[in-house]
This record gives C-alpha cells, sequence and structure tokens, in this order.
C-alpha cells in the first residue's frame, strides 16, 4: 500500500526503555556546528508536506498530529534518544511491585497558558478525555488500552491504573498523543479542540490551527519547565514558529532554496545531494524507528501461500539495487522486519534478506511453478505465477509508484508477472479485507518501539471486511510469534524482552512474511541560519532548542 | 400627455413578468441546488467504501468499539433513505453537519476556506475579461501576422496544462528571479502568479471568441455607416461593435465559471493557496460525505448565481430582449 500518512494503528508501544534513535544527526556541507552559542530571537518559517486535519493528538487518527502539537503540549515525562525515560511535568515517578500502579510526583510549578494551574486533577483530566468514548480517539486511547482509570493522590501526586503490567506505558505518555492540555478545554466540545489546544508547552498558538494553511506560534515567556531530554533550559529561542502546509514537493524544495521559507520537511532524496551541495543550506536525516517501508505477501491464499514462493520472491529481487538508484541512499535498503534503530533490532537475520537469483529460480522450481507460456512468464498446470498488487495511486509518495514498476520490471526476469491494480480506496480496503483480495500489498508503519512487530504481524491485526484498515497485510497467523510478542509487552525484564523480540523477527523471517524495501528518514532540509533541530523519538522535528544564527 | 396611461401599464405588466420569471428563477434554482445534492449524495454513496472507515482516518486500524460508536453516532446503520432524509431536513434547517476528517462544522470549514477563493476568481475572471477584450479589439481584423502571432498564443494558453504553467511560472519568477511568493495566500503579491496560471486558458478561449464576433461585426452595413460618419476607428471598435460582439462571450462566462473552479483546485495545489480546491480535493480523498456535498451545494449556487447574472447582462447589452420578457 502506499499510503500517505505515517499514521496507524496504534496498540501499546511495546518495552522499549532501551530506545535508540541511529542515524540521528546533521550531515549538512561545509561547517556546521561553526555558529557560536544559541540565540534569542527570530521567527522561524518551516513547510510541511502533511496537513493535520485535526490538531487535538488525544483524537486525530494522522501521528503527525502529534508534531503540530509539539510546541503547544508538555509530557509527564520525556524519552531520550537513548530510550531512557526522563522527568517532564513529572519529577519522579514509582511502579508498584505488580506493575499496574503508577504513581507520578509533579511539579509544582507549572502553569497552563491560559492561566491554569498544572496539578494531579489536570493529568486525570487528560487522560480520561483520552479514553472517553465522545473524544473517538484514534490513535492516543489505542496507545494505553491497558489504562483503567487515575486518582488523584494530592494536587501534585496523582496515580495511574492499569489492568495489567505495560513496560510500553511509560513510553507512551512520554509522546505528544498523551500531551497535557489545559482542563478548562477538554470540558466541552472535543471537537473544537481540532482548531485550538492549550498546554503548557514553551509555545503558545493564539489562532490556531488552520487546515490547508497551517499553525502559527509565539514563544512564551514565563516557561521553565522543559523535559528533560532539552539542550537548554527557559523559554524557547524563536520569539515565533510558523507552519505551512506545502504538499508540492517542487514547491516546498522551491521556497526553500529562494528563501521564502527557512526549513522544509521531507526533501525529495532526489533533491538532497543538490542541495548539500549548496553552502546555504544542510540536510538532517533521522531514520524512523519502527516498520519500514514494505511489501507484504498475502500469506493465508494464492501462490504466496506456499512459503517458497515467498523466499523466492525475496532472494531473487535484487531490492538493493532498486532502492539504491531511487533513493540514492537517502533511504537505505531495509533488511528486517523492524527499522534498525528500534529497539532490539535483530541484526543476526539481516543476510536472510540477500539476493541469490539461483535460489529463487530453483525455489521456484521446487513449488512446481516450472513451465513457461508465451510470455515468459512461469505457470503451473497451465496457471500463469500473478501477483495481483492493489495500490492507491493518489496517496503515492516517495516515487513508491516507480518503485512497484521497477520491482514488476525484476518480478519478470523471475518469471513472475504483477498485476500492479490502481484502484480506489474503497476497493482497495475491500481487497485487503478478505485472503482471496490480494497477493501483495505494500506500506510503511513507524512507531518507537518493537511492539511495532505486534502491530505488523500479530494475528488480531488482520483485516476483515468489518474491521477496516488491518495492518497486518501479510494475513500472518502464527501463534509462537503472538505469544513471543505478548510476553515481551508483560515482561519487565529487558533482557528477557530484547530474547523475545529477536524470536520473533528471526521466526517472520523464517516465514518471509516480509519484504522489507527501504528504511524511512525524516529528511529535513534547512537554511544555514537554522541551527538546533532536534528530533523526537519518532523522528518528527522539535523546536524548542531551535536557534537562528546571526548572518 | 396622453400617452402616460398606456406605457403606465405596459410596466406594471412587464413588472407583474419580471416577478413572475424571478420567481420561476428562484424555484428553478432551488430544483438545481437539490438536484445537485441529491445526485452527489448517490454518487458518494455508490463509490465503494465504508463510510465508518472514511469517519475513522482511513488507513487507521481502530477499535471494534471505535467502529461501532461512530457507526451509531453518524446513523450509519439507517437505511440510505432514512440518511438521506435526515441530511435533507439538517440542511433545509442550515445545518450541513460536521466534517468527518476536519471534525469541525462543514459550514465553518468552507467559510475558512471561501475567501481566498474567491479573491482568486474574481482576481483572475477580471483579469481574463479586461487582457482578452484589450487583445481582441486590437487584434481583429488587424495584418495576417498580428492575428497568426496572438492565435498562436491563445492555442498555447488553451492547450497547456495549468498544472505545468504554474510550475514554469514558479521557477521563473519566484525561485529565479525572486518576484512574487511561491507559497502561501497572503498579499497581493501572492496573487499575481495563480491569478495569471488560472486564466491562461480562459483568456485564449475568450479572446478567440471575442475575435470572430468582432470582426462580424465589422463586417456589418451600420459599421460602414458609423465610419462613413467620420468616427474613429477606436470609437467605432470601443462604441458600436464590442457591444455586439460581446453577447456570445457572456455566454461563455457559464463555462469560464466552471473552467475557474476547476483550475483553483489545481492552483491552490501547486501554489500551495488555502481555499476550497484544496479541500475539495482533501474532502473526496477522504470520503469526507459531510464536507464533500458542502462544497457541492456551494459550487452549485455559485453556478445559479452566475448564470442570473448572466440573464441580467443579456437584458442590459441588449435591449431587444428587455422588450420580450413575456417570452421568456
Amino acid at each position: 500500500m502506499s499510503v500517505s500518512r505515517r499514521s496507524g494503528f496504534a496498540v501499546a508501544t511495546a518495552a522499549s526503555l532501551t530506545l535508540v534513535l541511529a542515524a540521528c544527526g546533521s550531515s549538512g556541507s561545509g561547517a556546521t556546528g561553526s555558529a557560536g552559542s544559541p540565540v534569542s530571537g527570530g521567527t522561524l518559517t518551516y513547510a510541511i508536506n502533511t496537513d493535520a486535519d485535526c490538531l487535538d493528538p488525544h483524537q486525530s487518527p494522522a501521528d503527525v498530529a502529534g508534531f503540530f502539537a509539539r510546541p503547544i503540549l508538555d509530557s509527564l515525562v520525556a524519552l531520550d534518544p537513548g530510550g531512557k525515560i526522563l522527568p517532564w511535568l513529572a519529577k519522579s515517578w514509582t511502579v508498584s511491585a505488580d506493575g499496574r500502579a503508577y504513581t507520578f510526583n509533579l511539579r509544582d510549578d507549572v502553569t497552563f497558558s491560559d492561566g491554569e494551574a498544572f496539578d494531579a486533577a489536570a493529568v486525570k483530566a487528560n487522560f480520561d478525555h483520552v479514553v472517553n468514548p465522545k473524544t473517538q480517539s484514534k490513535l492516543a486511547a489505542g496507545t494505553i488500552p491497558t489504562y483503567t482509570g487515575a486518582r488523584v493522590i494530592d494536587p501534585h501526586t496523582v496515580e495511574i491504573d492499569l489492568s495489567q503490567p505495560s513496560s510500553a506505558f511509560l513510553p507512551a505518555v512520554a509522546t505528544a498523543y498523551l500531551g497535557i492540555e489545559a482542563p478548562s478545554t477538554l470540558a466541552g466540545d472535543p471537537k473544537a479542540l481540532c482548531g485550538k489546544i492549550v498546554g503548557t508547552g514553551p509555545f503558545v498558538s493564539a489562532d490556531g490551527y488552520t487546515p490547508q494553511k497551517g499553525i502559527s506560534y509565539t514563544r512564551r515567556n514565563d516557561y521553565k519547565w522543559p523535559a528533560g531530554t532539552a539542550k537548554h533550559q527557559g523559554p524557547a529561542y524563536l520569539d515565533r514558529l510558523d507552519i505551512q502546509v506545502v504538499t508540492e514537493n517542487s514547491s516546498r524544495l522551491g521556497a526553500l532554496t529562494s528563501g521564502q521559507v527557512d526549513a522544509i520537511a521531507s526533501v525529495p532524496p532526489v533533491n538532497v545531494a543538490q542541495l548539500k551541495a549548496n553552502p546555504g543550506f544542510q540536510i538532517q536525516t533521522a531514520q524512523a524507528p519502527g516498520g519500514n517501508y514494505s511489501y507484504y505477501p498475502n500469506t493465508q491464499s494464492g501462490p504466496f501461500a506456499d512459503i517458497r514462493v515467498r523466499q523466492a520472491f525475496r532472494s531473487g529481487i535484487d531490492w538493493d539495487t532498486i532502492v539504491s538508484k531511487l533513493y540514492f541512499g537517502v533511504f537505505q535498503p531495509a533488511k528486517n522486519p523492524l527499522a534498525p534503530s528500534t529497539v532490539d533490532y535483530d541484526k543476526t537475520v539481516e543476510p536472510s534478506y540477500a539476493y541469490d537469483p539461483a535460489k529463487a529460480n530453483q525455489l521456484l522450481d521446487q513449488a512446481g511453478w516450472t513451465g513457461r507460456d508465451a510470455q515468459g512468464y512461469r505457470t503451473k498446470d497451465g496457471v500463469r505465477l500473478t501477483l495481483v498488487h492493489p495500490f492507491l495511486q493518489a496517496y503515492v509518495r516517495e516515487q513508491r509508484d516507480v518503485l512497484a514498476d521497477q520491482l514488476q520490471a525484476a518480478a519478470k526476469q523471475l518469471g513472475i508477472e504483477i498485476k500492479n491494480q490502481n484502484v480506489d480506496y474503497g476497493t482497495y480496503l475491500k481487497l485487503l479485507a478478505t485472503p482471496e483480495g490480494h497477493d501483495l500489498g505494500d506500506f510503511s508503519w513507524q512507531r518507537a518501539s518493537p511492539d511495532a512487530l505486534r502491530t505488523l504481524f500479530g494475528s488480531a491485526n488482520i483485516a476483515t471486511p468489518q474491521s477496516g484498515f488491518g495492518t497486518n497485510q501479510a494475513r500472518y497467523d502464527n501463534p509462537a510469534v503472538d505469544k513471543y510478542l505478548a510476553d515481551a509487552l508483560t515482561t519487565g525484564d529487558p533482557r528477557q524482552q530484547a530474547d523475545l523480540y529477536a524470536k520473533a523477527q528471526q521466526q517472520i523471517t523464517a516465514d518471509a512474511a516480509v519484504f522489507p524495501v527501504y528504511v524511512f528518514n525524516y529528511v529535513v532540509g534547512a537554511a544555514k541560519k537554522v541551527q538546533g533541530i532536534t528530533f523526537e523519538p519518532q523522528a518528527f522535528p522539535t523546536f524548542y532548542d531551535t536557534w537562528l544564527a546571526q548572518q | 400627455m396622453t400617452t402616460v396611461a398606456p406605457v403606465r401599464v405596459a410596466t406594471a405588466r412587464r413588472a407583474g413578468s419580471t416577478a413572475r420569471a424571478i420567481g420561476r428563477r428562484v424555484l428553478t434554482s432551488v430544483l438545481v441546488l437539490w438536484g445537485a445534492v441529491t445526485l452527489a449524495f448517490l454518487a458518494l454513496h455508490l463509490i465503494p467504501g465504508n463510510t465508518v472507515d472514511a469517519v475513522a482516518g482511513g488507513t487507521t486500524q481502530v477499535t471494534p468499539q471505535l467502529r461501532a460508536q461512530i457507526t451509531a453516532e453518524y446513523s450509519l446503520d439507517r437505511p440510505l433513505v432514512v440518511q438521506y432524509l435526515q441530511y435533507l431536513g439538517k440542511l433545509v434547517r442550515g445545518d450541513l453537519g460536521d466534517s468527518y476528517a476536519l471534525r469541525m462544522p462543514v459550514a465553518k470549514a468552507i467559510g475558512q476556506q471561501l475567501g481566498s477563493t474567491m479573491i482568486l476568481l474574481v482576481t483572475a475572471t477580471v483579469f481574463a475579461i479586461l487582457v482578452s477584450v484589450v487583445i481582441a479589439l486590437l487584434t481583429a481584423h488587424r495584418r495576417r501576422w498580428i492575428r497568426g502571432l496572438f492565435s498562436g498564443l491563445e492555442v498555447t494558453g488553451v492547450a497547456v496544462p495549468a498544472f505545468w504553467l504554474g510550475i514554469l511560472l514558479l521557477t521563473v519568477f519566484s525561485f529565479q528571479l525572486h518576484w512574487f511568493p511561491a507559497i502561501g495566500s497572503a498579499g497581493i503579491a501572492g496573487l499575481v502568479l495563480p491569478a495569471l496560471t488560472l486564466s491562461a486558458a480562459p483568456i485564449g478561449m475568450l479572446t478567440q471568441v471575442l475575435r470572430q464576433g468582432l470582426e462580424r461585426v465589422l463586417d456589418e452595413p451600420f459599421v460602414v455607416t458609423a465610419r462613413s460618419r467620420g468616427i474613429s476607428e477606436a470609437a467605432v471598435r470601443l462604441r458600436h461593435v464590442l457591444r455586439h460582439a460581446v453577447l456570445p462571450v457572456i455566454t461563455l462566462a457559464g463555462w469560464l465559471a466552471g473552467t475557474m473552479i476547476g483550475g483553483a483546485v489545481v492552483v491552490e495545489q501547486v501554489f500551495s493557496r488555502q481555499g476550497l480546491g484544496r479541500l475539495t480535493v482533501n474532502a473526496v480523498g477522504h470520503k469526507d460525505m459531510p464536507l464533500v456535498l458542502g462544497i457541492v451545494l456551494i459550487a452549485a449556487l455559485f453556478y445559479v448565481l452566475v448564470n442570473i447574472a448572466i440573464d441580467v447582462a443579456y437584458r442590459l447589452i441588449d435591449p431587444r430582449l428587455r422588450s420580450e420578457d413575456t417570452t421568456r
């Protein structure tokens, strides 16, 4: 599938206490970082490629809502690039012996930008708001499925109760999806929050968010409670932050190179080298954790029900060459069900994804696809080896349509026919909801946790005609893997967790349930004067530490 | 003095017929709007796909509980006829409903974008009319190479896709020369390139039609008469010929309105302007039923108003139509 939004079904982000954000750093041309010490002032204009639709991350289905909301909302805790949980609005916390109660000790000097005090009641109001059916939370509520309630112990102590222990709880609390909003704003119609939210964050937005247009923020001057991950204290450096929605790639790039905006999201890979070569600009990339952009074989029905055909497809296509030629090294070829920056990534499975056409042909012969028809495609009992791949042209990004064409050509070399069917959205969901509807699916799905495996390969996430979109496009149903993933979520021991996730990756690889294509990178292009853009664990940029160098 | 009474009677009769004409107009307008909404409603339900998926945000997997709740809240379990009547009932009360994806009232969502689009449409229309009138007046019955040159430009203007033209203009005048901003909806400078892009095709079309009209009229005997009175060529063209030649152009105004609305979708996308065009693209992509229906309604209303304006313009320009009220 070629879905444009990095949105997804967020089940509990699992045990990711040791989260690594690898390959995250600046790689501009020439001397970056020689701009001296940070100075306050100025406006940063940032052009982003995707619209949020609804600003409130408590209810929006789009994970980019977390990006739009982050300058306004703080969280109870922060997750650092090394995967450690650090204090933020909560000074400290304790976990009960049974792992089902988290007691947060809150800062007492925090206020919302509308003057309300931040306290234990505010925390309770926020958690209750997220899970309230009226909120219709599409993403946030899914990150805390085990939440049962909150108790105000004293004005600055709050206890959160869970139905079962979950090592994914604190990492979920650290995301903007569970950011703390002013309680008075939560009482009314949740729909009003789609345009405007109020929080304790370093920026405020008086006018709020307008679809297609974007959002402007101004600095909050009395801000003094940054996240434990922040690089400085006190108010943000920028006076003002303007985020504009510019969906057209060439317009976004042109706006940057002609100085109309200071930084842009999602630089097209083909333009990255050109921007790096220009002394006025820099490129910053962050490898997103979670799933890669992958193709998924339908393991339940059709030719791919035979594991040998899946293995043949995996080793018979030169994925490395296709990816390197198309993305110029900006996106790396993927060789695991998970992205390398995910916690508990198992490097040992990588060799299984090597290119070996001889082995592929041998496997196809063994599977009985020995005949050849007039066009050179393999046949078995007179039937051509054809794979149906429904996709949505309207949602294509990152040249995934070109990639699909190249894949089609590469598969033909093996004697496999791929039918790329551009369908409308309703048909697409229908085709993926039954075992017989498709042979190949494709999509990318990021989340800062190896629990992404459960989202992508857990049998509970296989689509049915009643369920709508299902994230397990491989329709992969392996009770052993289900058990590894469930156990990894509830175990408190990081080493045991790593072991369970490694086993899951090995089994999924052995079953050839995924064809990883490329590792998604968030690619920010910026003028040289822009300093200190940081990335949160899910690889969205953040602006609290950002400043503009004098020129 | 003796003629006063009959004139009064005639005026009264004419006023009565005008009132009836207006009444008929309003009635047919309402019918057009109802038809547009009904067709759009049916079309949206014929597109495969489940509305619950649209509300849930497309490619998002949500819990069965949330799906059940969405179904109940939007009455999606009711028969289509009931949903349709419910929608019409709300519509009559002036309630366009809430957008699925934006989660705000449709009226507000459209209101946020309408201004920007109207400014673009009005600017582009005025620009298109001015430019085509000037070019047509200057080139009708002129030397062959002048006509040939402009005809060529006009055909190119119609043939070039707005998308490509927009990117070309952006590259030259924004990215290279820095004369105009590339993105955003703010200010007059930001309006120039989008309006130019949007009006290119209409200018080509209007100029061709207008020039043909002018050339036809320039051959009429009354032009010879006018010239024989010693009036300058400019005055002949402006005062006498243009008025006759402009009628077919006004007929084209309905087509122009359609082209403009369609073109705005592309232009707003290329120039990253906020507006109804981009809102429409997103709404259709999300299968955001209430929003699409709201936009259809606005577009239909726009057409109806433009057509009424065309009728009025006919009457103003062509005195023959004023005395033929009863036939219209």
